[in-house]
């Protein structure tokens, strides 16, 4: 038998949101936690970038990587290169002490862009999002009201947030609640 | 009806004339007005009655200040907001607002009786009055009090509007738009850093809006405002608030801000905020937050028609309202003169000027006879008439302390200037300590704790070229053609003629505290303010004593015969003015009140009918009911198609942690008390976690996906403290360990399957694993293919039948479960929620942590040495488990209760005795844990923990209930397949 399973990310946007909030399409994504130390080696050995301080993104092609911890790097990808990635390492195992965890489905990605999205953030997010505080490139952990969040800055005025999947529909409510309140923007 | 209205004066729109509704009556008004000098212009100066004596009371301020004049504002359904300040409300076409804490009219009050029987609610009234008997509290003496007391109507409907909310940040951020707060943003404006001006009122300006004939720079005052709000909103780098009251001044400068958004809009729009609170973090404050002036305290100071010097100079300047056609000033400062001038000068009779002070400066005497004036010094106001205003006043001469004579004097309206009061509110939450200033008989700020200065009137500084200079970092950039600020005295206690006992002077007008409530309580012992406060209630009102605190404190000082820096001081709290809760929830409500987790296969639970519960965040179905079922009928149902065939069921919630790196078998033989370092990859093992005390703190079942990965579950509720802890000792205690932690618990959907059919329905799905049970055997993990996407598959059961749990990626587990549930038709497959899941697992024994547990139960009690690893040198608790008291006799031990009677279910939590004929109090044993109706067994189960209950295995024990005691047998917790034979049906 064979079956095609449908991929389900359990969270809707409103109409209202079109053009400000996006619901990005299911991503390859990883928990890799390596040490400072075996950083560049690794880099070299496998050909992906690790950014070298807390807070900082490396973006090639479709793939993101976030350090958010002194050893731990959030790998954002498409999901066609599963395998490559898996195969990959694999073949490191016996080289390096790291961790790998899949977490491609533990997360849900928004992207909010547009002249209001830090705006829109700041309803349920404490941090200053000033681009002097806050420039382009840069990632951290956060808190959005009850939810944990990863927020990034793609652009000035375009942002990705990361929550856990039972946290989306909390999290695209407030955006719609917001978008409601300011129809004019 | 224009006749309380100077056309000279006044910023209000008289190009835009508005209608607006009191208690029922239409009036006209102009866009502009406040509610207060809307009704003043009609000549309206009765507004509201009095919290305890229903004394009628007009406007004592023009501010937020005000104590008095609290209306209803309704806005239609759902919209009615009581105990607004007339003064701050702002007027639109169409308004509608009502007095209130009268019955059956303003007018004519009833409960007004209670200002003849005064004499009957002293201060402390209700602590000495209602003590007994003590039963009548709360359904006959709270209740009337509750009904007789004061202030507006709760809202009875579901509130309509909406409210926002906003992180904001800046590296300034000023409070109060006065001249202080308007030069110190000129200045911060020009700096490189974001500044925010907040002003609670509707236009910025502060002060200045009611002092048009001042100039600063030589333009006047309202031109300069001008110019300056058009720098500040030409600059990038300002943003300001009007109609934003900052409410509570916290930690490392965080403050909260609520914005009035539509209030004073005449059409309401559905999707617009009604309020939005600012949560603002800034880097230095600036409070400019200016200064309340003093009310008098003097017998009947509360007549409508008595209001503050200030207040009457705001109505006119700003509102272009007169206050009365025959003004009398009493004053013991320079600064209500500037007011009797400004009136005078617009035309209006003034009734008399009286002084506290034998002498007044020349300048004040010349200016004031140059409007044909006189003042009389030394005088004070000893009592006032008029019904629902003031009609004429008491002036009595007074000379060291004595009245010599008394003059009646014919006026419509008294006012009061006291001094002033700087606005601490802020500064003190903000932890920063005062000091006390005996020329102006007020604290003001000393050390701040926070980065923060205070400008102007909030730090005493009075007079506008002071108050200039100061906001503009001491330079000296502005000329200011004002008149001398003066000086004054603190007069808090006046002498009097009448029968102290009997006359009633307010000091707190909102919660109706007189000058004779202050020395009674002092009388009856009470020495601090603190204690003053509470026996008396001053203060305590929603103004919080704004008008009230500094003049009780006077004469609580007074009375005790010490300086006021030893009676105290009591503290500031937020919200400074009263705040709406839904501006406190800031936008949080519905589906945004509170986080529900939703599990990937929620939405088709909640398309077949289940009836959920929420299990710490998340919420899962407890049980699935047919058409007629009551819950036992479920249940019943559910636990029967399972242990008969084959049951379905969501585990999604349970918490995931994926454990990696070299030492990770090590790093869970420390975590668990099991042991780890043996178990072969593809294996897994039922993990048990203590805390340090030695205590059950989580568990769940483990399998070791290779070498260097476990895939460890937690219990639902557990998931964060496991992984909190698990952190904490990886971090702090072995840094030597490689090893790291994910949390998984979101990134895989469990689907459970238990019954004899649980396999046979797997089967044909499942590519890479084989399902056969020599090779696939119970407590076994597999990592294969369901339906083309990964899993891992656990063989495993909470439920004591052949089972299986089924971890796909999260996205995919409504289809997969869509796909096992089509397919187990041919097996009568039943949903089943978390109740199922718990008649099933007590019918085994098995405990649920935190229900069966409570923190203070180690494995032994629990049965569960099996767990314990005995040869391992150490884990989490281990050195706790021989503490004295864990291997005491006596603790209680987990057993299983058989009733008597088959039929009767037992109440979880009830109590256990050994001997129910025992007197009251009997020695409780133990309590019931779990309690459920088996259907399987079809009699009642039950588990509890007693002391050295395995001992009583097969005896009897008690159970009274109010209704009847039930005997019980104890017996081993397992009720159902002890030999564990169900696990391998075929």
């Amino acid at each position: 038998m064979s079956y095609k399973l449908k991929s389900d990310q359990g969270v809707i946007l409103a109409d209202l949101l079109a053009g400000q909030v996006t619901l990005m399409a299911d991503q390859l994504r990883y928990s890799l936690r390596i040490k400072s130390q075996d950083r560049t080696a690794f880099t070299k050995a496998c050909g992906i970038d690790l950014p070298n301080k807390i807070g900082q993104t490396i973006i090639q092609n479709d793939r993101m990587v976030f350090c958010v911890g002194p050893d731990e790097y959030i790998l954002i990808d498409n999901p066609n290169l599963r395998e490559t990635l898996k195969q990959k390492f694999e073949q490191l195992a016996d080289k390096f002490v790291f961790s790998t965890t899949d977490i491609s489905h533990r997360n849900i990605g928004f992207k909010l862009s547009g002249k209001q999205a830090a705006r829109m953030i700041n309803i349920g997010c404490p941090l200053d999002l000033s681009l002097e505080t806050f420039p382009v490139g840069k990632c951290t952990r956060s808190v959005f009201e009850s939810a944990e969040i990863l927020i990034f800055r793609n652009k000035e005025d375009e942002f990705q947030l990361e929550t856990w999947r039972s946290f989306a529909p909390y999290m695209a409510r407030y955006f719609e609640k917001f978008c409601l309140e300011n129809e004019s923007l | 009806m224009t006749i309380n209205r100077k056309e000279t004066h006044g910023r209000i729109n008289r190009d835009k004339p508005i209608k607006f509704s009191f208690d029922g009556k239409i009036y006209s008004a102009f866009d502009g007005d406040s509610l207060a000098s809307a009704l003043l212009a009609n000549g309206i100066h009765l507004v509201a009655r009095s919290f305890k004596y229903h004394r009628p009371r007009g406007f004592l301020s023009a501010g937020s200040e005000e104590p008095n004049a609290l209306v209803t504002f309704d806005r239609g359904q759902g919209r009615v907001t009581s105990n607004v300040r007339a003064t701050t409300l702002e007027i639109f076409d169409g308004l509608v607002a009502y007095s209130q804490n009268n019955w059956p009219s303003l007018k004519f009050d009833i409960g007004a009786i209670n200002d003849f029987f005064y004499m009957l609610f002293p201060a402390g009234f209700y602590n000495k009055t209602f003590m007994w008997p003590k039963s009548f509290w709360d359904k006959v003496y709270e209740p009337a009090i509750r009904k007789m007391a004061g202030l507006g109507p709760a809202p009875i409907d579901e509130d309509a509007d909406k409210y926002a909310s906003l992180y904001s940040h800046c590296e300034t951020l000023i409070v109060g738009s006065g001249p202080a707060g308007i030069a110190a943003a000129l200045s911060a404006c020009e700096k490189p850093g974001r500044v925010i001006l907040i002003d609670e009122q509707n236009e910025f300006g502060g002060s200045l809006l009611s002092t048009p004939n001042l100039t600063i720079n030589a333009i006047p005052a309202w031109q300069w405002l001008k110019n300056s709000l058009a720098i500040l909103k030409g600059r990038q780098n300002v943003t300001l608030l009007a109609r934003t009251t900052v409410i509570g001044y916290y930690h490392d400068n965080f403050l909260g801000a609520v914005e009035r958004i539509t209030d004073h809009e005449k059409d309401i729009n559905q999707n617009k905020a009604r309020e939005c609170l600012h949560r603002i973090r800034a880097g230095e404050v600036i409070l400019a937050t200016g200064a309340i002036e003093r009310p008098l305290v003097f017998p009947n100071n509360d007549r409508p028609g008595v209001m503050l010097a200030s207040a009457a100079r705001s109505y006119l300047n700003r509102y272009g309202v007169v206050v009365g056609e025959k003004i009398a000033l009493f004053t013991c400062h320079d600064s209500g003169y500037e007011v009797i001038f400004d009136l005078a000068d617009a035309g209006i009779s003034i009734a008399c000027i009286m002084d506290v002070r034998d002498q007044v400066s020349d300048n004040i005497i010349a200016a004031t006879k140059t409007r044909g004036l006189e003042i009389r010094t030394s005088t004070i106001v000893t009592n006032t008439s008029g019904k629902f205003r003031i009609s004429s006043l008491h002036a009595s001469r007074i000379n060291d302390e004595k009245i010599t004579s008394t003059e009646e004097i014919i006026c419509d309206c008294l006012l009061m200037c006291g001094g002033w009061t700087p606005s601490v509110h802020l500064f003190s939450h903000s932890k920063g300590s005062l000091k006390w200033q005996e020329n102006l008989g007020a604290y003001i700020p000393d050390t701040p704790n926070e980065n923060t200065i205070s400008i102007g009137a909030c730090n005493g500084t009075f007079g506008l070229t002071d108050i200039m200079t100061e906001a503009d970092s001491g330079q000296s950039k502005y000329t200011v053609d004002d008149m001398d600020f003066g000086s004054g005295i603190i007069a808090a206690t006046f002498p009097t003629k009448s029968d102290p006992a009997k006359i009633k002077a307010f000091v707190d007008y909102q919660n109706d505290v007189t000058e004779k409530d202050i020395n009674l309580a002092v009388r009856e012992g009470l020495k601090s303010i603190e204690h003053v406060k509470r026996y008396t209630t001053t203060g305590m009102a929603t103004d919080q004593g704004k008008t009230s605190n500094l003049n009780a404190l006077q004469i609580t000082a007074h009375a005790v015969a010490k300086p006021v820096q030893q009676v105290g001081l009591t503290t500031f709290r937020p919200p400074f003015t009263p705040t709406t809760f839904g501006a406190l929830l800031g936008g949080k409500d519905g589906d945004t009140f509170h986080v529900t987790r939703k599990t990937p296969i929620d939405g088709w639970a909640d398309d077949n009918g289940a009836i959920f519960e929420p299990v710490a965040l998340w919420r899962r179905a407890r049980y699935f009911p047919r058409e007629g079922e009551d819950m036992l009928a479920a249940v019943n149902r559910e636990c029967r198609a399972t242990r008969e065939s084959l049951g379905i069921f969501d585990a999604s919630t349970l918490g995931k942690i994926e454990v990696v790196g070299p030492d990770a078998a090590e790093f869970m033989n420390r975590m668990y008390t099991n042991p780890w370092m043996m178990l072969k990859s593809g294996s897994c093992r039922y993990g048990l976690m203590l805390g340090e005390d030695g205590y059950i703190m989580d568990d769940g079942v483990i399998g070791r996906m290779a070498e260097d990965r476990f895939h460890v579950t937690t219990t639902t509720g557990g998931a964060p403290r496991v992984f909190r802890m698990m952190e904490d000792y990886r971090q702090t205690e072995w840094p030597e360990l490689d090893v790291w932690l994910t949390s998984t618990t979101e990134q895989w959907a469990v689907i459970a399957l238990n019954g004899p059919n649980a396999r046979k329905l797997l089967e044909p799905f499942v590519e890479g694993i084989d399902l056969n049970p020599e090779s696939f055997p119970h407590m076994a993990v597999r990592e294969g293919r369901i339906c083309g996407v990964e899993t891992r598959l656990f063989r495993v059961s909470f439920s004591g039948e052949l089972g299986f749990e089924i971890n796909v990626p999260a996205h995919y587990g409504r289809a997969l479960w869509e796909v096992l549930f089509k397919a187990g038709q041919q097996y009568d497959i039943t949903p089943y929620g978390t109740e199922t899941m718990h008649v099933l697992r007590a019918e085994k024994g098995f405990i649920i942590v935190g229900q069966d547990t409570d923190g203070t139960v180690s494995p032994m009690d629990a049965g569960m040495s099996w767990a314990i690893g005995k040869k391992k040198k150490d884990f989490v608790g281990k050195r706790s488990l021989n503490r004295s008291d864990i291997v005491a006799k006596g603790r209680k031990q987990l057993v299983g209760l058989l009733t008597d009677d088959p039929n009767i279910v037992l109440e979880e939590g009830a109590q256990i005795v050994a001997d129910p004929n025992q007197p009251i109090p009997m020695d409780m044993i133990g309590h019931v844990t779990s309690s459920y109706w088996s259907a399987t067994l079809n009699r009642s189960i039950a588990l509890a923990m007693i002391k050295d209950g395995r001992a009583l295995t097969d005896s009897d024990i008690y159970i009274p209930m109010a209704d009847q005691t039930h005997k019980v047998r104890v017996s081993t917790p397992i009720f159902y397949d002890p030999m564990g034979e169900r696990l391998n049906v075929l």
